[in-house]
C-alpha cells in the first residue's frame, strides 16, 4: 500500500514534469539575448574599436588616490597591432614611448598595459613620494575595467582599488601643449617673488568663505581648511595641472555646484574657477597672514626678556616656514663675507638689560648687535623695528655684508610674528618671523 | 497489483520520454572564446627557442595580474632587459645543471614557468622581495629592470636569487633532512632578521641574515651562497669565523647540502658550484 502511494506521487511529479518541460513560453524578463561569453566578446570588440577610434588618442588625468596624491595626465595612441604610444607628465620626460597593450577578458574586460611604458611609474613600490606611502609608490594601476562609454568618453574603473578613471579624447594640442603641464607645476608651488600666504576664497553668489591653502609639489596635493570660527569646513583636493591652469580631484563644491577646473592668471598667480550665478572659486595670494595673532606682543617694551634664536648648524635651517628668500639672503652674506667667515645665528632678544637688539653671529669672526627699538602696530597684528645703534655705537653704519638681509626686519610695514604649531625636533616653542612687504620669513626656537 | 504493474510501465515510459525529449536542441558549434594567438616578436620567439622548446619552461614578461600579488605596486619589465635577464638565468642556472646533473635535470624538475617583473618589490619593513617559488612550478624574478652585466655585485645579486629560488623549487620536490637541520643552530631563527647585520648573522652559524628566518630560507640560502663563492672565497668565509659553534654549525650545514644533492639527486654539489663559478664568469665578462 505504501508503495502503491509511492508510485502515484512519483507518476503525478513525472506527468508534471513532461507537462512543463520544453515549453518556451517563459513569462520571465529576458535580460540578455546573448550568452555571457558572446556579451563579453562584444564588450571586448567594443572596447577595442573605441580605442582605436580616435585620431589623436585618448587623454587620462589619474588621480590614484584623491585622498593623498594629485593627478597625473596620461596621454595614449593604440594602434590594431597591440602597440600604443604614450606619453605622461609624471616627470619632466614627456617624450612619447611605445609599449604593448592587450584587452584581457578575466572577470570583465579589461584593458591592461602588459609592457613597461610611462603609466608604471605609478606603480613602483620603491619609488614613493612620501614615507606613508612606502612600497606603495604613486598609488597606481595599469589594469582598467570597461564600464562602457558616456558622451564620447570611455569609462574604466581601477582593478586594483576600484577607482573611475575617464578616457577623453585627444587633440593634437593636447599632445604638443603636454609639456606646459610642468610649467604650471612652478606656478602652482609659486614662485619666490609671490607673497608666503596663499589662500581658497569661494564664493556661492552672496557668502565668501576664506580657507587657507598649501600645496605639497611632491604629492601635487593641496590641503585647505577654513579660517573662520565656527565654521569647519575642509577643501583637501588633489591637483593635476593643465596647460592653463589645473584640474582638481574631488571638485570644490561650492553652493551646490561642482568646481574642478581652475584656469591660471599670471598677473596676480591666481587661479580661477568659475560656476554659474556668481559662483566660484579662486586660490590666490595675499601678503598679509590669513590669521593673524598676538604673539608679537613679547616682544614689545615693557615686557620680559624674550630671546629668539635662528642657527645655520640646527635643525631651523631646515624649517619648511623658512622662505626661499630668506635662504637667497644668508648666501648672500655669505658671499659678501671674506674666505673662511661665515654667518652662524641670528637673534632676537628682547627686553634685555643692555637692550631690544638683533645679534647676528659668525664663524671666523666677532657677533654683532642691531640694538633696534621696537613699535606696536595694534591694528596691524605686528611690530616695526627700528634703527638705534650698532653695538651701542649710533655713529657706525651697517656693515655692508649685512645691509641686504637686515633691511627685511627693519621693514617700515612691520614683521608678523607667529608661534607655530610644529617643533623643530627640539621642545622648544618654534616662532616666525616675517616682513609685511615681502616673501620673508625666519624660523626661529623661542628660548627665553 | 496490476494497477502497480502498469504504473511501472507507464513510469518507465515517462522516464525514457523525459530523457530523449527536447532533443532537437542544436549541438554546439564552433567556440566562442578567442584563441587566436598574439603575434610573436622576435623576443617571443627567442624565447620558445631558448626555453619553451627544450625545456618546456614558459617566460612571461608580459602583465598578466593572474601571476602576481596584486597587493603589491609592480610593473613588467623593460622589454630591452628581457633577454639579457634571460640569458643570464640560462647561463648559469640552466647550464650549470645540465652540465652535472645530466641534459635532462632541469627538464625533469624545473619550474613550469618563470615569470619576470621589472621593479622592486619592496616590503614596508624595508626590505626586498628578490624572488618567490613557488608550488614547485613558478619561480618570479623581480628587478629585472636593473640588471648591469657589467657590474659584479649586481650580477651576483640576480643570480643568487635564481639559485636561491631553485633550491626551493628543488625542496619542493625532494624535502631535505629537516630533522637534523633544526638541531642545528635552534635559537637563531627570528622574524626580524633584517636587524641584523650580516657578519653578525655568521657569527651565530648563518651564512646570511635572511638564512635566519626559518629552516627553509637557511638551507636555500647555505645552498646557493655556496654556489655563488668561489672555491676560495668560501674557504676565506669560513677562516673569517670567530665562534668555534658557529663554524661547526656553517659546516654541519654544509654537509647537508653535499648529501642532499648526492642522496635526492645524485649529483657532485662541488662540482656544481665549480661549473656555475665558470658559466658566472662567462656571463659577466
Amino acid at each position: 500500500m505504501k508503495m502503491k502511494q509511492l508510485y502515484k506521487y512519483l507518476f503525478a511529479a513525472i506527468l508534471i514534469l513532461q507537462l512543463t518541460a520544453c515549453n518556451n513560453n517563459t513569462d520571465a524578463e529576458q535580460l540578455f539575448n546573448e550568452t555571457p561569453t558572446a556579451r563579453l566578446n562584444q564588450q571586448k570588440s567594443e572596447l577595442n574599436d573605441a580605442l582605436l577610434s580616435s585620431q589623436y588618442g585618448w587623454k587620462a588625468v589619474y588621480f590614484t588616490d584623491n585622498t593623498v596624491l594629485g593627478g597625473y595626465t596620461h596621454l595614449f595612441r593604440f594602434a590594431d597591432d597591440g602597440t600604443v604610444q604614450m606619453a605622461s607628465d609624471f616627470d619632466a620626460d614627456t617624450k612619447t614611448y611605445k609599449s604593448e597593450y592587450a584587452i584581457q577578458v578575466g572577470s570583465t574586460v579589461s584593458l591592461t598595459f602588459t609592457t613597461k611604458n610611462r603609466i608604471h611609474l605609478l606603480s613602483d613600490s620603491n619609488n614613493y613620494p612620501i614615507p606613508a606611502l612606502r612600497a606603495k609608490g604613486y598609488l597606481g594601476d595599469f589594469q582598467f575595467l570597461y564600464y562602457g562609454q558616456e558622451n564620447g568618453e570611455i569609462i574604466f574603473k581601477t582593478n586594483r582599488n576600484n577607482r573611475e578613471l575617464r578616457f577623453v579624447k585627444a587633440t593634437a594640442e593636447d599632445w604638443i601643449n603636454l609639456p606646459q603641464n610642468l610649467e604650471m607645476e612652478k606656478n602652482v608651488i609659486g614662485g619666490e617673488e609671490r607673497p608666503l600666504f596663499r589662500l581658497l576664497e569661494t564664493n556661492d553668489g552672496t557668502t565668501v568663505h576664506k580657507f587657507d591653502f598649501s600645496f605639497t609639489a611632491v604629492t601635487r596635493f593641496a590641503n585647505s581648511n577654513s579660517i573662520e570660527s565656527g565654521y569647519s569646513v575642509s577643501y583637501n583636493m588633489g591637483i593635476g595641472y593643465t596647460p592653463t591652469g589645473i584640474v582638481v580631484s574631488p571638485a570644490v563644491e561650492v553652493g551646490g555646484q561642482k568646481l574642478s577646473d581652475f584656469t591660471y592668471n599670471d598677473a596676480d598667480g591666481s587661479f580661477t574657477a568659475t560656476g554659474t550665478g556668481g559662483v566660484s572659486a579662486v586660490i590666490k595670494y595675499t601678503a598679509k597672514p590669513l590669521v593673524l595673532t598676538d604673539d608679537y606682543k613679547f616682544l614689545l617694551p615693557g615686557q620680559p626678556l624674550a630671546w629668539f634664536g635662528f642657527f645655520v648648524d640646527d635643525y631651523t635651517i631646515d624649517s619648511p616656514a623658512n622662505s626661499s628668500l630668506f635662504y637667497a639672503e644668508l648666501e648672500k652674506v655669505n658671499a659678501a663675507l671674506p674666505a673662511g667667515q661665515s654667518i652662524a645665528s641670528i637673534q632676537i632678544y628682547g627686553n634685555h638689560s643692555i637692550g631690544t637688539f638683533i645679534y647676528y653671529t659668525f664663524v671666523g669672526r666677532g657677533a654683532l648687535q642691531h640694538h633696534v627699538t621696537i613699535e606696536e602696530d595694534a591694528v596691524g597684528k605686528k611690530m616695526i623695528l627700528k634703527h638705534k645703534s650698532w653695538n651701542g655705537n649710533t655713529t657706525v653704519a651697517t656693515p655692508a655684508f649685512l645691509a641686504s638681509i637686515d633691511k627685511y626686519f627693519m621693514d617700515p610695514e612691520g614683521i608678523y610674528v607667529k608661534a607655530e604649531s610644529f617643533r623643530l625636533f627640539y621642545s622648544d616653542p618654534v616662532y616666525t618671523f616675517t616682513s609685511a612687504s615681502s616673501p620673508f620669513r625666519m624660523t626661529t626656537w623661542k628660548l627665553q | 497489483m496490476k494497477l502497480l504493474k502498469y504504473n511501472k510501465i507507464a513510469v518507465l515510459a515517462l522516464i525514457s520520454t523525459t530523457l530523449f525529449s527536447c532533443g532537437s536542441d542544436d549541438l554546439p558549434g564552433e567556440s566562442q572564446l578567442d584563441f587566436t594567438q598574439p603575434e610573436k616578436t622576435s623576443l617571443d620567439n627567442w624565447i620558445d627557442g631558448t626555453y619553451l622548446n627544450p625545456y618546456n619552461i614558459n617566460v612571461q614578461y608580459k602583465w598578466n595580474q593572474n601571476t602576481v600579488d596584486n597587493s603589491r605596486f609592480l610593473f613588467p619589465p623593460a622589454v630591452d632587459k628581457v633577454k639579457p635577464a634571460l640569458e643570464i638565468v640560462e647561463t648559469i642556472w640552466l647550464k650549470s645543471y645540465a652540465a652535472i646533473g645530466g641534459p635532462d635535470f632541469v627538464k625533469k624538475i624545473a619550474p613550469r614557468e618563470i615569470v619576470l617583473v621589472g621593479g622592486v618589490n619592496l616590503n614596508s619593513v624595508g626590505t626586498r622581495t628578490l624572488g618567490l617559488a613557488e608550488g614547485g612550478q613558478r619561480v618570479t624574478l623581480f628587478e629585472t629592470d636593473y640588471i648591469d652585466q657589467t657590474d659584479r655585485a649586481n650580477v651576483s645579486e640576480f643570480i643568487h636569487t635564481i639559485q636561491h629560488e631553485y633550491i626551493h623549487i628543488l625542496n619542493q620536490n625532494k624535502p631535505f633532512d629537516e630533522k637534523t637541520w633544526k638541531t642545528l643552530t635552534p635559537g637563531g631563527y627570528t622574524a626580524d632578521w633584517y636587524n641584523y647585520e650580516i657578519p653578525e648573522s655568521n657569527e651565530l652559524g648563518f651564512i646570511t641574515s635572511y638564512a635566519r628566518s626559518n629552516i627553509n630560507e637557511d638551507f636555500a640560502e647555505t645552498a646557493s651562497m655556496i654556489l655563488i663563492y668561489s672555491k676560495t672565497e668560501y674557504a676565506a668565509f669560513l677562516a673569517g669565523i670567530q665562534s668555534p659553534f658557529a663554524l661547526q654549525a656553517l659546516k654541519a650545514k654544509e654537509a647537508i647540502v653535499v648529501k642532499y644533492f648526492k642522496e635526492a639527486f645524485n649529483m657532485d654539489f662541488y662540482a656544481l658550484r665549480d661549473e656555475a663559478e665558470k658559466n658566472t664568469t662567462s656571463v659577466i665578462n
